[in-house]
């Protein structure tokens, strides 16, 4: 009867009872949608730098990642490959060797990375050649006498292999997303005009459009006047291992765009054999190993398993090479829940704001419900369950609200490319989908609950207060 | 068989400046199917008295013995549940549960004291049967004229089968139709489950019905008429 009487009370002042499950539902939604979307970027960071970038282990001599000394190989790594193709949870293993150079065009220069890899064997590690934008390359698939070079989507346009051209086709295909005449009227002047940076075709595009329309179409025109000339060819300079500068020329075999544009800039990959002519590298010697494991959650068991069976060279997993990622998919969580208990705490005011006005309200009744015979301890229930339904009806209602959004925003993403450049500058997508786990349901299901009890104390025991003869003289 | 005695209870408010004697040395025997009446003017100590009764107030020096049980050696707990299972209480304004329907209200004592439902759905039809309300068992109070719920109340009171019920000006907001068909119901249980009724009324129709009119005044008892 207590939880029947207690619901109904809830329903007593339909007005002020909504309120306070509107703020909720409000904060609730805000909190779990915020904190979706937060979730979305770190798991589609870790799953591109995991997919993308680095694989789950790497195995290289031990001094090898202070500066990248080419003399640093891997003794015997025909026996290390044969071990880690033993070892249980090892997926797929791809050999790399790994030098720094320049990277040169006519126009600009670039310090980079330059990876020796075998194409074969780095796709079954990584996915980095699902990446290629169409219509650059194919990722060493077509055979070619000239050194071919893969590169990123940032360094493209750092270098000024990707031009900018606005052509008649453009402004109509412009035209056909809905951009407006009046903005492509703006345009038309350049037609025909080729870019040789993003830079300077930002600067002409911003001249004559108002920030309105550089917020709304600027990445659709940015896009259409994207342009890229087949065979583009750059140079790669960099010491062999005599330590004589050495260098030659590389066509684009693509160019890949993973949203990480420090990973962009800095990685160049190109064929193992290429490379080894260009510095004298031995046939089979190679700088590091790149594992793919079966499952993620191995990750710590096979590292540990491949340091003891690899005890003269350096095992490190993706949460030593990448610590910023450890670190956000070990405390992510922990930081949802702080995030969350921030915002309840602050609904909990309003819920002791009106579970006060309530005790204020019918002090007649509740002496009356203690002279007939309700003791403390069931007035004190009476109340917290009013102050937890109250809760709890705005939450449940709040995360079946974010379940809704986050189903639909889940499928389409949601496109924050106005930021792109800053996100990617940070290695994260701009096109993010938000993600929610079940589990976070319920953690915060739990904290709604604890909020609604905690908000029901201070009124309860106002409550427990008051004189049953006095009560019953109120007014 | 004597159901409430009350010895030499007086009941002193200290304020700031004056000492309020507001009962002063009233002693009392209710037996066992008693329909009593305690009348006085505004301020005579009639309410104190009976909230003392109740157990809803302590009297300063004196006993209180509800069916040979001390009030004032019973903790604040003891006392509630004492007070649940053994008193019961009709208020001036009705002072039911808005939220619950006639039927809700009757059976929420019994509920606390976790009546089987079967047992209590039966008690609580026989009591609003009993006040003419059968057939607004699941009227909220709001739905109900004053007599309804006043009638209520008293099915309310009775629910838990109580040593006996304190009406405190129980007529006090009804019309003369109203107070009639209420003192002729608690009249009718009086008779038939034996439950002792105590009033604090003004009311000359309370009185004329009652069969033992008690007059306090100065918080003194100042007559004790029984009638045949």
């Amino acid at each position: 009867m207590i939880w029947k009487t207690a619901w109904k009370n809830v329903w007593r002042n339909k007005v002020r009872s909504l309120v306070v499950i509107i703020s909720v539902t409000i904060g609730i939604f805000g909190g779990i949608f915020a904190v979706a979307v937060m979730n979305g970027a770190i798991e589609q960071r870790v799953d591109a730098a995991l997919n993308d970038e680095i694989a789950h282990i790497h195995i290289n001599d031990p001094a090898f990642r202070d500066n990248y000394d080419i003399q640093l190989s891997i003794p015997n790594p025909e026996q290390v490959l044969s071990i880690l193709r033993e070892t249980t949870g090892v997926n797929a293993v791809t050999a790399r060797t790994i030098i720094t150079g320049m990277a040169n065009t006519a126009t600009k220069s670039a310090g980079v990375q330059i990876m020796g890899i075998d194409p074969e064997t780095e796709k079954e590690v990584l996915r980095l050649n699902e990446t290629t934008i169409p219509g650059t390359g194919d990722f060493f698939e077509t055979a070619s006498r000239h050194n071919l070079a893969y590169i990123g989507h940032e360094l493209a346009k750092d270098l000024n292999i990707i031009r900018y051209r606005i052509d008649q086709e453009g402004l109509d295909s412009l035209a056909a997303k809905e951009v407006s005449a009046e903005v492509l009227e703006k345009l038309s002047p350049f037609t025909g005009v080729r870019f040789k940076s993003e830079k300077s075709f930002k600067k002409e595009v911003k001249r004559v459009l108002t920030l309105k329309e550089q917020h709304t179409y600027g990445g659709l025109i940015r896009e259409e006047a994207w342009s890229f000339r087949a065979r583009s060819k750059m140079t790669l300079t960099f010491l062999d291992k005599n330590q004589v500068q050495t260098g030659a020329v590389f066509r684009i075999a693509g160019i890949f765009d993973i949203k990480n544009s420090m990973f962009e800039m800095s990685q160049v990959m190109v064929k193992n054999e290429d490379l080894r002519v260009l510095t004298g590298m031995a046939p089979n010697e190679y700088h590091q190993l790149i594992i793919r494991l079966e499952t993620l959650e191995s990750t710590e068991e096979v590292t540990a398993s491949l340091a003891e069976k690899l005890p003269g060279l350096e095992v490190m997993n993706w949460k030593e090479i990448q610590p910023d990622l450890a670190m956000m998919t070990d405390m992510v969580q922990k930081f949802y829940a702080i995030f969350m208990v921030i915002i309840l705490a602050a609904l909990a005011f309003g819920i002791v704001n009106t579970m006060l006005m309530v005790v204020l309200e019918r002090t007649k009744e509740l002496g009356m419900l203690t002279a007939i015979g309700m003791n403390k301890k069931r007035v004190f229930n009476m109340i917290m369950l009013e102050s937890v339904f109250l809760s709890l009806v705005g939450g449940v209602t709040g995360m079946i609200i974010s379940q809704l959004v986050i189903g639909v925003t889940a499928k389409k993403g949601i496109n924050f490319a106005s930021y792109a450049e800053g996100f990617e500058a940070m290695g994260y997508p701009a096109h993010i989908y938000p993600v929610i786990s079940t589990s976070f349901f319920i953690t915060v299901t739990v904290l709604i609950i604890i909020t609604g009890i905690l908000s029901s104390i201070y009124p309860a025991l106002k409550a427990l207060k008051l004189d049953p003869a006095e009560a019953l003289r109120t007014e | 068989m004597k159901v409430l005695e009350i010895k030499n209870v007086h009941k002193i408010y200290n304020s700031s400046e004056v000492k309020v004697h507001a009962v002063n040395d009233i002693s009392l025997d209710f037996e066992k199917g008693e329909f009593a009446a305690i009348v006085g003017p505004s301020g005579s100590g009639k309410t104190t008295l009976l909230n003392m009764i109740g157990g809803l107030d302590t009297p300063t020096d004196g006993e209180i013995l509800v069916d040979n049980t001390n009030l004032a050696e019973l903790k604040s707990s003891k006392l509630i549940d004492f007070r649940m299972r053994n008193i019961g209480f009709v208020f001036q304004s009705y002072n039911l549960i808005p939220v619950l329907t006639a039927k809700e209200n009757v059976e929420f004592i019994m509920s606390l004291q976790k009546w089987d439902k079967k047992e209590r759905d039966q008690r609580t039809f026989e009591l609003l049967k009993a006040v003419g309300l059968e057939d607004r068992v699941n009227s909220r109070p709001s739905k109900l004229s004053g007599g309804q719920q006043q009638r209520v109340a008293v099915a309310r009171a009775l629910a838990s089968k109580p040593k006996f019920v304190l009406a405190d000006e129980p007529t006090a907001n009804l019309d003369s139709k109203s107070t009639e068909t209420l003192l002729d119901i608690m009249e009718e249980l009086n008779r038939e489950e034996g439950i002792t009724f105590i009033f604090s009324t003004h009311d000359a129709r309370v009185v004329k019905k009652a069969r033992r009119v008690i007059t306090v005044e100065d918080g003194k008892v100042i007559s004790d008429e029984r009638k045949n």
